[in-house]
């Protein structure tokens, strides 16, 4: 036990070392973003249609991509992406490692005390993926394993909305999908559009549904560091511009309008947030 | 610039305590479940591969080598997302009713650490003197009593402290099951960080508590090795 | 669902297993997977070394502190190593490290620790008299370590580094959990793309470890066979 406790004391020591000094991100990104020439940004890279690997290319592109490209263009820097997941995108933007998260992020009262957000550049609901014609309401799922992915606002909304529901989290929302399909899982939540999305690329789609049950609604933004308030709003003016020179439209239309295999429709706006 | 302020209050009471305690019950089940499985298992390996008969030794000897030299984790991910193809649909639809992610994480770690403690106790049987067997079975036993009553029990005695250190790798390699959505002690702790963002804190519990636990078994085989192995040595 | 394997998917993505998304991108893939293990490998050797001779010295002051280090790093799991560089990496270098670092950085911290006992274990193994003989010419007991003791420590070393070896080239694989692309994370991002092939993929890459590693692996033993075969004649 005594080497135990010399652990402890160890650690302890290291922690008061080290814990002074945790993060040492860029203050001034915007500068350091031109000064560099690179505009490093974090994105999803098996999440279609907002951030996969194509095939052909092995590029990572989608439609947060296209958003990040925009920026950087306008920036005159060009772009480098790094794969995050759900759960590393925040840590990964505090510590410095990226300049702006574009990965299927919501926007929360609890990430923005630890982020900054842009305004809402696309907008969806949690639904749910299951079998077809299992899941009518909301109480068809209670008890059930419900599978999501690990750090998500989903999983948070999951677990109050049906607080009887076991929730596994996996590392990303392809991997729950394959948990449902193989029958490991009773469902599958998190918003709308990447529902859709996985469904679309869903080798026997035919046996999968998202029926009509909602339980939020999802406003994506990018997250930049909170205290680089110039580098928000230059992100903010760049995609209020998108959206009044249709930019914005057309890589919505691009990824998810007509002639893709999700044909939604565009029920949201780039306007400035109250 | 990000100030960081400590607050070990959230890890050591309250709801997030909750969860890392219940973290560290199921690592323990799960290294539990594992050791017992994973310590047959290998004992039979071991038993196979020093057989008479060719095809069993090969086997074994393929099982043992093909295991070994694969990452635990690739392991974890086929026994979860893979197996389905390769196993029939009852057994499938069987598993899928039960906690499939607990069994899958069981079944790999079982069979990753079964490799290598086969080689322990096979290393620990060529240890005994060859003229042991050949009394044995000059004295009327057959191979495998003999195995049973008198070259097992002395190779068991030896083995041990090999065996403590990999049932102290299984207990580890229990964390990666996390990547399966197993709510074990390294899942918690990563849970806590991404609802509070005070990673510092949650990883830190985690890490004093496998510490304890490395600690505590260590110290159980400091104990066999002054009372069993050197009773003499003061 | 039994199903027939079918494996189009692997054909079709050969090369991003391989290479990821180089030339046009970072290295990914199996390429990423040895950077890993080689850099670590090379880094932890001078690691293991360090820790090794340090645990041995014949100050309690030093050789406590380490020891407590190596066994502290031995008693948790390689993924807290990995996460706790994550945490402590930037802040001990005051700036931002890419992900590929970190994963190295931990697994030769990790390494190290079971490095050094190998080290240990071969000093212990040279007998005492060497030592005694080399004072005794009138060396400084650093340089009968340096010069007499660890070249025959290290060369009975070798099969255990080559074990070393194939360890790291398996711990890579947990690089995957902070999103480095190396084979692990892309055979999980073409399962996630192609939600069909879980089997085929897991399989393949479970084939290509064990070529690797299996092929290291003998190579030790072979060596091992060879240095008992030199010190018996």
């Amino acid at each position: 036990m005594k080497r135990l406790a010399a652990v402890v004391i160890g650690l302890a020591a290291l922690m008061g070392t080290f814990g002074k000094a945790i993060a040492a991100a860029p203050a001034d990104t915007l500068a350091e973003v031109k000064k560099k020439g690179v505009l490093v940004a974090g994105v999803k890279d098996s999440l279609p249609p907002f951030g996969y690997v194509d095939e052909k290319s092995r590029e990572i592109v989608g439609y947060d991509v296209d958003f990040v490209k925009a920026i950087a263009k306008k920036l005159g820097v060009k772009v480098e992406l790094k794969p995050v997941t759900s759960a590393s995108r925040m840590p990964q933007l505090t510590e410095g490692n990226i300049d702006i998260i574009a990965a299927t992020m919501t926007k929360n009262p609890e990430r923005a005390k630890q982020i900054g957000f842009s305004h809402t550049y696309f907008a969806t609901g949690q639904k749910f993926i299951t079998v077809k014609g299992k899941v009518k309401s909301l109480k068809d799922l209670a008890g059930k394993k419900i599978g999501t992915a690990k750090g998500s606002t989903s999983e948070q909304n999951v677990k109050t909305a049906i607080p009887t529901a076991t929730v596994l989290a996996f590392d990303d929302y392809p991997q729950a999908f394959l948990a449902l399909q193989q029958g490991k899982v009773a469902a599958v939540t998190t918003d709308e559009a990447i529902l859709a999305g996985i469904l679309a690329k869903a080798p026997n789609k035919a046996k999968f549904e998202i029926p009509n049950v909602q339980i939020s609604t999802e406003p994506y933004g990018l997250g930049m560091r909170k205290e680089d308030a110039k580098f928000i709003a230059f992100v903010n003016k760049t995609i209020l511009e998108m959206e009044k020179s249709g930019e914005a439209k057309r890589i919505f239309e691009k990824w998810f309008g007509k002639g893709t295999p999700f044909a939604l429709k565009r029920t949201f706006k780039i306007v400035a947030d109250k | 610039m990000l100030k960081y302020n400590f607050d070990w209050s959230i890890v050591t009471s309250g709801k997030y305590f909750e969860w890392l305690v219940s973290g560290l019950k199921v690592t323990l089940e799960l290294s539990v479940v594992g050791i017992v499985c994973a310590f047959i298992l290998g004992l039979l390996i071991a038993v196979l591969r020093m057989s008479h008969f060719r095809p069993v030794r090969w086997i074994a000897t393929a099982y043992l080598e093909f295991f070994r030299n694969t990452p635990l984790l690739v392991q974890i991910f086929f026994w979860y997302f893979g197996s389905y193809k390769v196993l029939p649909t009852v057994v499938n639809d069987w598993l899928n009713s039960t906690n499939f992610e607990f069994a899958a994480a069981a079944i790999a770690l079982t069979i990753y650490t079964s490799a290598f403690i086969a080689e322990d106790i096979r290393s620990g049987i060529l240890s005994i003197p060859k003229e042991q067997m050949e009394a044995a079975r000059s004295a009327g036993f057959s191979y495998l009593r003999s195995m049973q009553y008198i070259i097992l029990p002395q190779a068991v005695r030896i083995t041990v402290p090999p065996l403590v250190n990999q049932f102290l790798n299984l207990a580890k390699n229990s964390s990666l099951a996390m990547s399966i959505g197993v709510m074990e002690l390294t899942y918690q702790a990563r849970q806590v960080e991404s609802y509070t963002f005070k990673g510092f804190e949650a990883f830190t519990a985690a890490t004093v508590v496998y510490l304890v636990l490395s600690v505590i078994i260590t110290a159980l085989m400091d104990l066999y090795n002054k009372k069993v192995l050197n009773p003499h040595r003061a | 669902m039994e199903e027939a394997l079918n494996f189009q998917v692997i054909i079709d993505n050969l090369t991003y297993f391989m290479i990821g998304r180089y030339p046009n991108g970072p290295l990914g893939g199996l390429g990423l997977t040895m950077y890993l293990a080689v850099v670590s490998c090379v880094l932890s050797f001078f690691g293991g070394l360090i820790l090794g001779l340090l645990s041995l010295s014949r100050h309690a002051i030093i050789r406590h502190p380490v020891n407590l280090i190596i066994n502290a790093v031995r008693g948790i799991p390689l993924l807290m190593v990995i996460f706790w560089m994550y945490f402590l990496l930037p802040a001990m270098m005051g700036k931002t490290v890419p992900e590929a670092t970190t994963v190295i950085m931990g697994l030769t911290i990790f390494t190290s620790a079971y490095m050094s006992q190998i080290v240990r274990a071969g000093i212990q193994g040279i007998p005492k008299g060497q030592t005694e003989a080399a004072i005794s010419t009138g060396l400084k007991p650093w340089q009968a370590m340096l010069y007499i003791i660890l070249p025959q420590g290290l060369r009975n070393m070798i099969p255990s580094f080559v074990n070393q070896f194939v360890s790291l080239i398996k711990d890579t694989s947990l690089a995957f959990i902070v999103g480095v692309s190396e084979l692990t994370h892309v055979g999980t991002q073409i399962n996630n793309r192609t939600m069909a092939y879980p089997t085929e993929i897991f399989i393949f890459i479970a084939g290509v470890y064990f070529v690797l590693c299996f092929a290291f692996t003998s190579f030790s033993r072979w060596l091992e066979g060879r240095l008992t075969w030199r010190k018996s004649i």
